[in-house]
């Protein structure tokens, strides 16, 4: 992602180039793209899979949360603690498995270790679904429980989503210029989960507090957007919060950073990053409110599926995340074909060629799923998510394009 | 301006496809304008045979997380075989003029199960004397569907109405297929012999003047899709919905009837599975459905199975009018270990009667 205007940190300073020409470049990784996204989605997280990750929701937590934990690493901490040398030397195969793995182990630790064990057992019983089934009573069962705590760490990955692509990408090294990583990156992130934390509180935390019976009302509020979302689902806040985050990584995939870069000069240009992401999320998320009642009519209070408001905020995520992947391949394999165009015609054609292509992955996802990624049939079904494949693509695009330098059909310029 | 409105100018079509995955019509009726009016009845008894589908909740998660979790194909899980049980009711509706026709919702799950509720209440009896001619089947989800060799065994030529979105090997079931190798799965041995009707959307099979079908293209777990829903015309009443498992979602229901039925905004009750808060599960969207149900004003609301008995505790105590059972249920060789617990009786357990009229 060019976020030049804000970091001088490795992703910004490098330059990969094609290896050979760019349609062929491009075919080449989106060949390697489509092995990976099968392999991994059939051995992890498929139903008829090996681990069956895919329950929707703890497949959805984890790819979610791997997507953090890429960009922390690549943004936040720069690739601390390896050197440049190691990032401009080493093979892409070799820096890709290094890389994956440090992934893998920081999940392990932060979302499993701390968040799930330390937290789960001796602080707040949902994000433990063994704990669940201790202490709880009346429908408390390992089936049902796994799916809160996957619900509730998919929520708590929600603001920490938003308030880190501010950080990064709004303020950038602007904060901490004096620091040198990792106390940058830790400093940075000591903030985003202060910030983050504080969010979750407000937006999330009031629905599991609901998720239990009786209502939990002494350590969570009852849903307070009940009267402004017709639900007490809090599907409303995620729907809003993440439409702002896809709103970012459209601007910087398909505008070169339009509006984000119209402000230069801090702390304006962070107080700008947030109030433009969350207008313009919140356009992405109304508009396709819009397209939903057109098409279905309008929602209603109790409905079920496509009907019931709660699904609809969150499809709002899944079809917005259709559109990115797309708009993701087409400037990481393909977006040196655009060079050429003026700016703002760029702009258009490259969001064209995304809306239109992530209409079509959308059509084709809903029609052919089943077979080819062994989920089951229907948009709204109760047990489906798309956006969990969504962002695991996401996940081996970036892992591809910032930990193999766009490998194979693209190389590190040296 | 109403979002519709605003949108009805500017939406693309082949946008909205492509969102829609091109799901969510408009029924025929509604399209062409017209009220469907399927006439009336003058009273509905339904009879609670088995709605235990299973006895515990934990052992049956367990299985199904064994297997893979909720989107794992039915017939791939293996169930623990103590555990089974079925759904099953007889709905008797009364006809103007006083007749009388039973219908057979369902057929259960556990062969042993269903063999033993339908003796105690004199089902085999019904079905072998043909007073019993039609079988509807709900949907072809494990405990409704699985126990057919039951029902079969008494009457091999019943009539069934079957939806027509059933697993190919719930249509190979019909015809005489074993999957029992694999623990819970079904076997038939007297392969069906009558009419079958495999029902489709946007169609109204009319059982009867005043009873109706429905079927309904509706998501299910563990891979099942599409529902029938019997619909009845209570005169001077209103509608009468039954299901087994109502994965359409009960105010879906009543949004049909109300924009395809004539009078259609009368509502009278409904029973059977709800499919709430099926594992006694909770998410706050079940609270928006306890305000849903309360706005469609129904007189008596007879719940149990996949309601899950949260929703309708809470359900009562919102001042909804939830038809309460009888301990009928505990006099059965086996009860769930939710009945045993100390929960109110807000289900129509298995043995109790509602009465619509």
């Amino acid at each position: 992602m060019n976020n030049s205007n804000a970091n001088s940190n490795w992703s910004s300073a490098r330059e990969i180039v094609p290896r050979w020409s760019v349609g062929l470049s491009g075919l080449a990784n989106l060949m390697v793209l489509l092995i990976a996204v099968f392999a991994v989605w059939w051995v992890f997280f498929s139903a008829a899979g090996i681990f069956k990750l895919y329950t929707p929701l703890l497949g959805f937590s984890l790819v979610i949360w791997t997507l953090l934990i890429i960009l922390w690493q690549v943004e936040l901490f720069d690739f601390w603690p390896f050197r440049r040398s190691f990032l401009q030397d080493v093979h892409p195969l070799a820096k890709g498995a290094v890389f994956t793995a440090i992934t893998i182990a920081l999940y392990l630790i932060l979302v499993i270790g701390i968040v799930f064990y330390v937290i789960g057992q001796f602080g707040v019983t949902y994000f433990n679904w063994q704990s669940l089934v201790r202490y709880g009573e009346i429908g408390q069962d390992v089936l049902s429980t796994r799916e809160t705590a996957s619900w509730a760490m998919l929520s708590l990955s929600v603001p920490f989503f938003l308030i880190s692509t501010w950080f990064m990408f709004g303020i950038g090294d602007n904060l901490f210029p004096e620091l040198k990583q990792p106390k940058r990156g830790f400093a940075m992130f000591g903030l985003i989960a202060t910030i983050s934390i504080i969010l979750y509180a407000i937006f999330f935390h009031p629905h599991i507090g609901s998720m239990f019976y009786p209502k939990q009302i002494y350590v969570a509020v009852p849903p307070w957007w009940q009267g402004i979302a017709h639900t007490t689902s809090s599907e409303f806040s995620l729907g809003i919060l993440f439409c702002a985050v896809v709103s970012i990584f459209f601007a910087f995939h398909l505008w070169d950073g339009f509006p984000f870069n119209f402000v230069q000069k801090q702390p304006w240009r962070f107080v700008f990053f947030a109030v433009v992401s969350l207008v313009l999320g919140y356009m992405i998320f109304q508009l396709q409110l819009f397209v939903f009642d057109y098409l279905w009519g309008e929602a209603y209070i109790g409905a079920n599926n496509e009907m019931n408001f709660g699904w609809r905020y969150g499809h709002t995520v899944t079809m917005a995340n259709f559109v990115l992947v797309i708009a993701i391949i087409q400037n990481a394999f393909f977006g040196q074909a655009y060079t050429k165009l003026p700016g703002i015609l760029r702009g258009i054609a490259k969001t064209i060629v995304a809306i239109a292509g992530g209409l079509l992955f959308a059509w084709a996802y809903y029609s052919w799923g089943p077979t080819l990624f062994g989920v089951v049939k229907g948009v709204s079904h109760p047990s489906e998510n798309a956006a969990a494949l969504l962002i695991m693509i996401i996940n081996l695009l970036l892992i591809q394009d910032y930990f193999m330098d766009g490998w194979p059909g693209y190389k590190l310029k040296k | 301006m109403k979002r519709r409105d605003f949108l009805k100018g500017v939406a693309l079509t082949g946008a909205g496809i492509a969102m829609s995955g091109g799901v969510g019509l408009l029924s025929k009726a509604q399209a062409q304008g017209g009220k469907e009016d399927f006439g009336e009845v003058k009273s509905v008894k339904v009879h609670c045979i088995s709605e235990t589908s299973w006895f515990d909740n934990a052992t049956l998660g367990a299985d199904i997380k064994k297997a893979g979790g909720i989107n794992t194909n039915q017939y791939d899980v293996a169930y623990t075989k103590e555990n089974l049980g079925g759904f099953a009711a007889l709905v008797e509706v009364e006809a103007l003029d006083g007749k009388k026709t039973k219908y057979l919702l369902d057929t259960g799950w556990n062969n042993e199960w269903m063999d033993y509720v339908f003796a105690k209440d004199g089902i085999d009896k019904m079905l072998k004397n043909k007073d019993i001619k039609t079988l509807i089947i709900s949907h072809d989800h494990i405990d409704h569907y699985f126990g057919l060799e039951s029902t079969l065994r008494h009457q091999p030529d019943i009539r069934i109405f079957f939806p027509g979105t059933s697993m190919k090997k719930s249509f190979d079931l019909l015809k005489g297929a074993d999957f029992s190798k694999t623990p819970g799965c079904p076997k038939n041995n007297v392969p069906h012999k009558g009419e079958l009707i495999v029902t489709k959307t946007d169609k109204l099979y009319k059982l009867q003047e005043g009873a109706a079908l429905v079927f309904f293209d509706a998501p299910a777990t563990l891979q099942c899709r599409g529902e029938n829903v019997m619909y009845c015309k209570v005169k001077n009443k209103g509608y009468v919905t039954i299901t087994g498992c109502c994965h359409p979602g009960v105010v879906t229901l009543f949004n049909h009837s109300r924009r395809n039925f004539k009078d259609g905004d009368k509502n009278y009750g409904c029973y059977g599975g709800l499919h709430i808060s099926v594992f006694e599960n909770w998410d706050p969207k079940f609270d928006d459905l306890i305000q849903g149900v309360k706005a469609l004003k129904m007189t008596k609301i007879a719940c149990n199975h996949c309601t899950g008995w949260i929703w309708a505790e809470k359900a009562v105590q919102a001042g909804l009018p939830i038809v309460h059972g009888t301990s009928k249920n505990l006099s059965y060789k086996k009860t769930g270990t939710l009945a045993k617990s100390k929960t109110s009786n807000v289900y129509i357990g298995n043995g109790d009667d509602v009465f619509f009229g």
